[in-house]
């Protein structure tokens, strides 16, 4: 998997209005050593993510990645855009499973902004999508942001 | 197959500590190289009261639960081989920083079935879990769908 080359990591609530996209990020493709480092990382050792005779016998054509993997990197990309103290809430629907050598690509834009009780509020949807077009993720999140 | 007798059943409180070790083998395992994610000094320098964490950093507790993942299915007493986790949400109430200690407890707290699009049904099972931390503030909270296929 590549990396995500750094950018800086907002601190303070930032400005965004509705339509506004959040820019979008390529990753992969996904190795088996990514999901076993998601593994160690993560503990969750469920056999179907890295024991390839397992995931056979279970009827899969081999391990494919935890979905609280691409969930994980897009909420890393989710915070980078928005800032990670300013997240009120993410939502993750797993549409579709990721299998080694995918390519993800990550999207994102703002649905609507509103006042709650003063504060700034922008909800989100976001998606992770693989090089077929299918969404393996759906989801959405509600951010403080500036005016 | 999974009934309503679960609802309400409290699956094992777990405390876990959000060290450095764990917060940067994450942050690699996510592809982010920025070590804002684990070091105090860049996190400092980046205008960061403390070292922050990502929206998911409450997988963590996964290590700290007997039998991780599985476990957490074999406690409500489903199949592993027939669930799916279908969602998760968090909703963030108080920053999750370095040197935090979280408790975490979890709940069932809905069973629904429904029939699945290529027949046979599905048992969705809601679990809440809440995240307190050292200062006794409710800091993160989280819902999981699971969904127990019939075979």
């Amino acid at each position: 998997m590549t990396a995500f080359t750094t950018t800086h990591l907002p601190t303070a609530p930032v400005a965004l209005a509705e339509g506004d996209e959040m820019p979008t990020t390529t990753v992969g493709p996904m190795t088996r050593t990514d999901f076993v480092r998601y593994a160690g990382a993560s503990g969750d050792f469920h056999p179907l993510h890295h024991d390839e005779v397992y995931a056979r016998e279970a009827g899969l054509r081999g391990v494919f990645g935890m979905g609280l993997l691409h969930a994980g990197i897009l909420g890393a990309h989710l915070a980078r855009w928005v800032g990670p103290d300013n997240i009120r809430r993410f939502a993750v629907r797993f549409t579709g499973q990721v299998w080694p050598g995918d390519e993800l690509t990550l999207t994102g834009h703002v649905e609507r902004v509103e006042d709650i009780d003063g504060v700034r509020m922008a909800h989100l949807m976001l998606a992770v999508t693989r090089q077929t077009g299918e969404p393996a993720i759906t989801a959405s999140a509600t951010a403080q942001v500036a005016g | 197959m999974i009934d309503a007798s679960i609802i309400g059943q409290e699956i094992a409180e777990v405390t876990f500590p959000i060290d450095r070790s764990k917060l940067a083998e994450l942050a690699r395992a996510y592809g982010e190289t920025d070590p804002v994610w684990h070091d105090p000094r860049a996190a400092r320098a980046a205008g960061f009261d403390a070292v922050p964490t990502p929206p998911t950093v409450t997988v963590l507790a996964d290590h700290w639960r007997s039998g991780g993942v599985a476990g957490l299915v074999e406690a409500i007493g489903a199949d592993l081989s027939r669930i799916l986790h279908g969602e998760a949400e968090w909703e963030y109430l108080v920053p999750v920083r370095l040197g935090d200690t979280l408790t975490s407890r979890q709940m069932v707290a809905a069973v629904s079935r429904r029939e699945g699009k290529r027949g046979g049904t599905m048992t969705m099972i809601k679990i809440d879990t809440e995240f307190t931390n050292q200062r006794g503030e409710l800091a993160v909270r989280r819902t999981d769908t699971l969904i127990e296929r019939e075979i």
